[in-house]
């Protein structure tokens, strides 16, 4: 995990009330400080630093400077009023009518969390509900970090530590990766050897030919074994690359594959909450740009990083060890090229930046146009789109041209630069062939300055390699770090061991003062109790935002209570088997998903051991096989993404049959019948009526007469159950919500009613 | 003077379609010019106080058009958010209410204003950036796909993580290492 102390440095500033700020305000305050934030703007708009602390009944507001703590009674506040403007808000403590304001809090955005769960406890505290935080640094601090967690990855940002991690998933792949290394090294060390041989060749056979000193015979004879063994060397060579190759590649691939898997299994055991932070997109890709990229630097990255610099340290002592004069000629400016390629590559940063930035800009043409095709032809907007779609293109095509215009000019200067080495070795080489051992001159070999010519020439692939290196390098690790992100992400439901099994499982559901809050401290249910029967059916109703999904999703086990307990048939479900109970528990929502493949496949998702007589019986039972009859290929009919496209009603029908098949003993019916026809809404009821007998159900529905059936209607107000008893009951109360809620749709209905 | 005012809806669903026609027609028809209706104060318990036919509501100030005419259409919105009155030029009011409703103009749309740009690097998922602005020495950090905004009226808007803006009012006006930095990222 990212210590706390570089979110710290990143954004500049403390993520804990300051020692001796928090010494100078509890002086004042005599009490402990119970929750604090920091106003960061002045009232002349400057950026600032005025900490605002509570205890349990006085506020402070201390500057960081020595100015006097400001300190005044909690109860002399009497509202709080908050004005968000564009990057500032405005916090009004206000006294009793008429008098001044207690304190006027300015602040920007980044503070805003930390002034709204401020607000809440004032705000709570006006109602007479005392909340009490548990941990006031660790409030402020997740606050403030919890913008930046959000977009960035929680793991350590040390690029080593990634690397090192990811080498750790190369531990089952052994002897294949020793192997490759193996044959990668040796691949590397023969290279080696045909210059040598190439330099023998010339000096002991063809000059002494030429001097006489050698018989054509013999000549031939030498020549032909030094033919035969740099023949015989590049054929083992060769056998090292295949070997090297074979290993290395599927090496990459096996290990992105266990990666991928890892990946994806983990990701089927985080919590709901964990999806709902994160973008599709951006959890789909990790799964697959993201380990195809760990493909590549496995494979080859990692190898040819290693080989280039072995094969750079072989040439430069071969070299050396061949003329000291000449080694040092080629091998002392390396770094510098190294340099000149590391600087390249920086410059090359901001060009790739804007490249990237342009791309985007397509893509934000063609992902507004093609899904609202509809939309631009209704408004005949195709030659604007059109032109709109070509400067982003042509703006792209531009940045693109200045990025090859950059590489294109420095590589061949770089490798102009390494071929004028090449140019030095002749220049300062061939004399010294040619003295003949003239006294003051260093004699050279012809063969030897042949080999080392060929050695020579053997530095410009390690040297590009070096260069690309870095960007792929860069690229894996931010594809590593994304990966490891998900890998590390706790699941919020764990199940204990020994976990139970009910079986059966009767669907007796009881609340004991269950309490359930999504950031520890606004609390979305307060003490909801109630005890609902096996095969009963209820209706929870309310406003939006007061609680009946998340009553459900307790139920589901989506999420944990956080105070009180729920049990099923009398056992608390935090000790259930959560797997084995949720194959229990039946959803029909809104907006049902449908997977891409058949409507048989999608029936029988959730129970695939299903026979076609058990999915026509449920597919009959929830209305659907009249509208699966009339597809082009029946229940073989490919829908989902990408398949045939169904309505509402039928996605709706198909999920009401998949959850009869599993036979629930728990249902949960959320909005199920909106957003259709009437004769729609009829099937899909009449489907709904056969799902829910002798189930336990809890149905919620905006629309109450959809709840007339219910035994029981929940009435679910600010977290609490406000009211319950049965349709007439409650439509009996006077002044109920329910009533009024009845009655609200009721006039709309009129209203609009044809 | 012209002064468009909206009046908060109604309870009821069947007067709210009425009133939707009455507004309708008095769009379509020009409304007689007013001199003012409308009375801006500052109270001394800091709220803004909108004055109108013997009525004070507490409001606050909503730019409607942030960027493209930033001190023009102002919406007054009461607590309920409902909009009490809309603002379209600030010499419309009296010279007090103009004084009262520009400061509440300022702090409803203040944004940070960048000067100098000291670096910016990309990280993990996010761009870090290290900024001098009008206000004081400030660090932030912008999602890695999320790029500064160029306005029509010129200059550019950077948004970072935590929804606060950086406003860029003359990027040709800055020194040559702010206007590299920016030129990878804008233009």
């Amino acid at each position: 995990m990212k210590p706390e102390s570089s979110f710290e440095k990143m954004l500049g500033q403390p993520l804990k009330l300051p020692e001796e700020v928090r010494a100078r305000i509890e002086r004042e305050l005599v009490e402990p400080v119970v929750f604090y934030a920091l106003a960061d703007l002045d009232a002349s708009m400057r950026l600032t630093r005025t900490w605002v602390a509570m205890s349990a009944k006085t506020v402070a507001l201390a500057e960081e400077s020595l100015a006097p703590v400001r300190v005044f009674k909690r109860e002399q506040i009497k509202a709080v009023v908050r004005a968000p403007g564009l990057s500032c808000t405005t916090l009004t403590l206000q006294a009793a009518p008429g008098e001044p304001a207690l304190a006027v809090l300015r602040y920007t955005h980044r503070q805003r969390r930390a002034f709204e769960n401020l607000q809440f406890l004032i705000e709570q505290q006006l109602k007479n509900l005392e909340l009490a935080p548990s941990d006031p640094d660790q409030n402020y601090a997740d606050a403030v970090t919890h913008p930046v967690k959000e977009a960035q990855a929680s793991v350590s940002a040390n690029k080593l530590a990634v690397i090192w991690r990811l080498t750790s998933y190369l531990k089952p792949y052994r002897r294949r990766l020793a192997l490759g290394m193996f044959g990668a090294f040796l691949m590397s060390l023969i290279a080696l050897i045909p210059p040598y041989l190439t330099g023998r060749l010339m000096d002991e056979v063809l000059r002494p030919f030429e001097a006489g000193s050698l018989t054509q015979e013999a000549a031939l004879h030498l020549g032909w074994i030094l033919v035969a063994g740099v023949a015989a060397v590049l054929v083992v060579r060769e056998f090292f690359v295949w070997l090297r190759l074979r290993m290395l590649a599927t090496l990459g691939e096996l290990v992105a594959g266990d990666i991928r898997r890892e990946l994806y299994e983990h990701l089927q055991t985080l919590s709901l909450s964990y999806f709902s932070s994160k973008r599709t997109g951006s959890l789909i890709s990790r799964v697959t740009s993201d380990t195809d990229r760990l493909w590549e630097f496995l494979a080859f990255g990692i190898v040819e990083v290693i080989l280039a610099a072995v094969t750079l340290l072989g040439l430069g002592v071969v070299l050396v060890c061949l003329d000291w004069r000449l080694g040092l000629m080629m091998a002392l400016p390396v770094p510098v090229l190294f340099t000149a390629i590391y600087l390249h590559g920086e410059s090359m940063k901001e060009l790739f930046l804007r490249t990237w930035r342009k791309w985007s800009a397509v893509g934000d043409v063609l992902s507004d146009t093609i899904p609202g095709i509809k939309v631009v032809k209704a408004f005949n907007q195709e030659e604007q789109e059109k032109q709109r779609f070509g400067t982003r293109s042509d703006a792209f095509t531009n940045e693109c041209n200045n990025i090859h215009a950059s590489w294109t000019l420095f590589w061949p200067i770089l490798m102009l630069c390494i071929h004028l080495l090449l140019v030095g070795v002749w220049f300062f080489g061939m004399p010294r062939v040619l003295s003949g051992g003239v006294e003051g001159v260093a004699p050279l070999s012809a063969g030897t300055f042949v080999s080392f010519l060929l050695y020579a020439g053997m530095f410009f692939y390690p040297i590009e390699v070096v260069g690309q290196v870095a960007r792929m390098m860069n690229r894996a690790v931010s594809s590593a770090h994304r990966i490891f992100e998900v890998l590390d992400a706790k699941p919020d439901i764990v199940d204990i061991p020994q976990a139970v099994r009910l079986e059966p499982l009767k669907g007796r559901v009881t609340f004991e003062n269950v309490t359930f809050s999504y950031d520890g401290l606004r609390p979305v249910l307060k003490g909801v109790n109630f005890e609902v029967r096996e095969g009963e059916m209820i209706g929870l109703a309310g406003p939006s935002g007061a609680g009946k999904t998340t009553v459900t999703n307790l139920i589901a086990r989506f999420n944990d209570a956080t105070g009180g307990q729920i049990l099923i048939d009398g056992v608390p479900l935090k000790n259930l088997d959560s797997g084995h109970y949720r194959r229990q528990v039946g959803m029909v929502l809104q907006d049902p998903h449908l997977f891409h493949g058949t409507v048989l496949e999608n029936i029988r998702y959730g129970c695939p051991g299903a026979t076609l007589d058990q999915v026509m019986e449920a597919s009959r039972a929830a209305n659907a096989h009249d509208f699966v009859c009339k597809l082009p290929y029946g229940y073989e009919t490919m829908v989902g993404e990408r398949g045939h496209t169904l309505s509402g009603g039928e996605r709706q029908r198909v999920s009401i049959a998949r959850a009869l098949l599993t036979d629930p003993r728990i249902l949960i019916l959320d909005e199920a019948t909106s957003s259709v026809d009437t004769e729609t809404e009829r099937k899909i009821q009449e489907a709904l009526d056969r799902l829910v007998k002798g189930r336990t159900v809890f149905a919620i529905a905006h629309r109450l007469s959809t709840l007339k059936r219910a035994n029981r209607i929940f009435v679910v107000e600010d977290g609490r159950i406000a009211e319950q008893g049965t349709h007439a009951e409650l439509l009996e109360k006077e002044d109920g919500i329910y009533r009024k809620l009845h009655r609200m749709q009721q006039e709309l209905h009129e209203m609009y009613a044809v | 003077m012209t002064m468009t005012t909206v009046e908060p809806q109604r309870d009821s669903g069947r007067q709210a379609v009425s009133r939707v026609g009455e507004i309708a027609a008095a769009v379509a028809t020009p409304q007689p010019i007013t001199i003012p209706v409308l009375r801006l104060e500052r109270a001394s318990d800091g709220r803004l106080l909108a004055h109108r036919d013997g009525k004070s509501t507490a409001v606050r100030v909503v730019r409607c058009f942030p960027w493209t005419d930033p001190t023009r259409y102002a919406s007054l919105r009461d607590e309920k958010d409902n909009e009490v009155a809309l603002v379209k030029e600030a010499r419309d009011l009296d010279p007090e209410s103009r004084r009262v409703f520009e400061g509440a103009l300022a702090e409803a749309g203040f944004v940070l204003e960048v000067i100098r740009i000291h670096s910016m690097e990309d990280l993990y998922e996010v761009r870090q950036w290290s900024v001098e602005t009008k206000q004081g020495e400030r660090l932030f950090q912008t999602k890695l796909d999320e790029w500064p905004r160029e306005l029509a009226s010129g200059g550019f808007v950077i948004r970072d993580v935590c929804g606060d803006l950086y406003f860029i009012a003359e990027p040709e006006r800055m020194d040559a290492k702010s206007r590299r930095i920016l030129w990878a990222l804008a233009e």
